[in-house]
């Protein structure tokens, strides 16, 4: 078929990241950890522990690990020793890393030989147990006395684990969960469930969102932008569209120059706003020149927030007017010339019939030039960043940036584009409803 | 609506008529004159702001410094302002980036949307109108939720931070556009062009590249221009989905806050430059897309 790449394109890029937008901003992928009845991963579980749950930690034991890549696991290592006793007999084991003093090392610094290192103190047995495995599981085979030469024939890795038990709200549990998701305070018998290894549905990151210091004046503003932009633009594009649409002569430039923002980026209008309202800029030039101002007036700063949202709305008016005009006209030109000249004949003026014919019959290109524009208009971003530098006045999209790039929150970034989303689906949902086309008042 | 029955009610040559025939001239000429200087002023509300920025691109940057400013005639003509922003670091490297991402972007999504486009001119298979409202909806759709997750992907995959993600993600923005461009297209080439060459022994094969697509080519170049502006201009995913190799959106919206004026307005002029040039030859196809949407 050939529209399939199409859409096997758009459901890689589009349909997958809608949903992974979705599942990031709902789900936690760390909310939970599972405790197993015995420190492996092929046990059974026993229980669950939410993260940031404190936990008594019960013991601990290494796990020979498979994976290579562990670097930031807390980790045992064990050494296989055959060890030459003081009457000349060799026996074989294991010790932990911390047992055996390391004098030679390979090229490429595998341990070679060392020798069995004295206990500290005075203690009971000065002896070294020798195991038949790596970690504290395995069974004794041997002891022996400190300083013994030992020839190291193995080395094996753990990870290490521990068996913990904490009361979630309500519920206690106890298990074995690897270290690297459990944070073991100083004294050693107390720690916390520092992340979890299964996810679990959260509302948390869309509280936090809403309970984000700039969430209030980032929704007030796009809303408010909205508000005035939409009206305006549309009131702007009629009037281009009807230009067009009378075929003056050179109207194939006048069409150009009318589309030429529709081909520039958001960033290129700000900047080219900015450079029409900043201090020294056009705006202040000209108005000097006429005598209004003596001196430039300041429109742009942490002060003047309201001339910053006027220079966004006309930056944004600028922009993207030409879109709408562009989808008017082609509305225009699907009504049959007879409609007009008989209205003309019949003694209406040429705004009864921009009135009377021509809007009523544009309703569908007005319902999807407002769905689409209200769609953009919510997405407002580089014109805000280029005007206002994001802090002064702030727009949803510019917290979904904030959040992404300053804070490293995916996750509540992802929740707040998923606000833009629903606010675009409840417009277009809107508009669908309020603007009905002609199709189903008249027919 | 309505059939002309006038000739039916009032002779032609009756004076009643000619004075209304005379009215109607006058009011009409009436109305072209203020067309005429509606139209102008529009023109003068797009070109003032972009003549404005570009002779501040192309003059010195004392002159950019200056107040009050005027504009090019006035104002000593040089590339100093343009040679310094380039000298800056990153520019060259993100104006290099921008290119690449757009031709990778404008390839793909031609690649991929012509035999769409095609499909959908010419066959009628079921969910066909389901997938030219799918194709909508994706334009529709926020750029913003779909750079989160796709950076966190791509992160993830190990391919962040590269130019052909970007562009993936780009040839995702730009399809619906081109789709819906080269479907107008194809549609505006009559069927019965096709059918007469395999009337005469083309195979389906043949009449499609030896007819159809000549008569295409032209709009389908159309599409893949838009396709180039879009991923040119594009500023939130090229922000979040790359670091190092930051397009030329992506660099200066970072820069922007600690940067001098003369960098702000070169670089917002290296960003409007190709939609200037570009707009020229796409204008009209803009037209096809949006009927067939609207129809």
């Amino acid at each position: 078929m050939l529209v399939a790449p199409v859409l096997i394109f758009l459901g890689f890029f589009f349909a997958y990241p809608m949903y992974e937008g979705l599942r990031l901003s709902i789900w936690d992928d760390e909310a939970v950890l599972p405790l197993r009845e015995g420190p492996s991963l092929k046990d059974s579980e026993s229980g669950r522990l939410s993260q940031g749950v404190t936990v008594e930690v019960l013991g601990r034991q290494g796990n020979l690990l498979t994976d290579a890549d562990a670097t930031d696991l807390l980790t045992e290592t064990w050494f296989r020793v055959a060890v030459t006793q003081p009457d000349g007999t060799t026996v074989d084991g294991w010790a932990p890393e911390s047992r055996i003093r390391v004098r030679e090392e390979g090229p490429d610094g595998t341990p070679l030989s060392g020798t069995v290192r004295p206990k500290l103190g005075e203690p009971d047995d000065p002896r070294t147990t020798l195991r038949d495995g790596p970690g504290e599981g395995g069974t004794e085979v041997a002891f022996v006395e400190p300083r013994a030469p030992a020839a190291i024939v193995e080395v094996a890795i753990l990870e290490v684990w521990f068996n913990v038990r904490g009361t979630d709200p309500g519920e206690s549990a106890q298990g074995w969960a690897p270290s690297r998701f459990i944070q073991v305070f100083g004294d050693e018998v107390t720690g916390r469930i520092d992340r979890g290894s299964a996810g679990e549905f959260t509302t948390e990151f869309i509280k936090k969102m809403f309970n984000d210091r700039f969430f209030d004046p980032a929704w007030r503003t796009t809303l408010l932008l909205l508000v005035l932009i939409i009206p305006a633009q549309f009131a702007l594009a009629l009037l281009m569209s009807l230009v067009i649409h009378a075929r003056l002569k050179f109207n194939s430039w006048f069409l150009y120059v009318f589309t030429i923002p529709m081909g520039m980026s958001d960033l290129a209008v700000g900047t080219l706003f900015f450079s029409v309202f900043t201090g020294n800029g056009l705006l202040n030039s000209v108005l000097e020149g006429l005598g209004i101002i003596d001196s430039p007036h300041v429109f742009l700063s942490s002060q003047t927030r309201n001339w910053i949202i006027l220079a966004i709305v006309v930056a944004e008016i600028w922009r993207s007017t030409s879109i709408v005009m562009v989808i008017l006209v082609s509305g225009l030109q699907a009504i049959p010339d007879e409609n007009l000249e008989a209205a003309e004949l019949f003694g209406a003026s040429y705004w009864q019939r921009v009135r009377y014919v021509m809007l009523p019959l544009l309703r569908p290109s007005v319902q999807v030039a407002l769905i689409l524009r209200t769609i953009l208009a919510l997405q407002v971003f580089a014109v805000v960043i280029a005007l206002g530098g994001g802090d002064t006045v702030t727009v949803l999209t510019n917290e979904t940036f904030r959040q992404y790039a300053d804070f490293r929150n995916n996750n509540v970034a992802a929740a707040y584009a998923l606000f833009v989303m629903v606010l675009s689906l409840a417009s277009a949902f809107f508009y669908l409803r309020t603007v009905r086309t002609d199709t189903e008042i008249e027919r | 609506m309505t059939e002309r029955k006038f000739d039916v009610l009032l002779p032609l040559d009756s004076s009643e008529v000619q004075r209304l025939h005379r009215n109607m001239k006058r009011r009409a000429n009436r109305g072209r004159v203020w067309t005429y200087l509606g139209a102008g002023l529009i023109v003068l509300w797009i070109l003032v702001p972009l003549f404005f920025l570009t002779s501040m691109a192309f003059t010195t940057r004392e002159a950019v410094r200056s107040y009050p400013k005027s504009v090019l005639p006035f104002i000593p003509f040089s590339t100093d302002t343009v040679r310094f922003f380039l000298d800056q670091p990153g520019v060259v490297d993100g104006l290099w980036n921008s290119l690449i991402v757009a031709i990778i972007t404008l390839l793909l999504s031609t690649i991929l949307a012509a035999p769409a486009g095609y499909a959908i001119a010419r066959y009628i298979f079921p969910g066909r109108d389901l997938v030219r409202l799918g194709i909508l909806a994706v334009r529709a759709f926020p750029i913003v939720v779909l750079s989160i997750p796709l950076a966190v992907f791509f992160l993830r995959a190990g391919i962040f931070d590269s130019l052909y993600s970007l562009a993936f993600m780009h040839t995702a923005l730009t399809m619906p556009t081109s789709v819906l461009i080269i479907a107008s297209v194809f549609a505006s080439v009559p069927h019965e062009l096709e059918e007469a060459g395999q009337v005469f022994g083309a195979s389906a094969l043949q009449s499609f590249w030896h007819i159809v697509l000549p008569l295409a080519l032209p709009g389908i170049a159309a599409s893949s221009i838009f396709a180039f502006v879009l991923s040119w201009n594009e500023v939130f995913a090229a922000g979040v989905l790359t670091l190092e190799n930051r397009t030329l959106p992506a660099l200066l919206l970072v820069q922007l806050q600690q940067s001098s004026d003369a960098y702000q307005f070169a670089g917002g002029f290296f960003l409007m430059a190709p939609s200037i040039v570009f707009m020229f030859f796409i204008r009209n196809y803009l037209f096809n897309m949006w009927s067939q949407v609207t129809k």
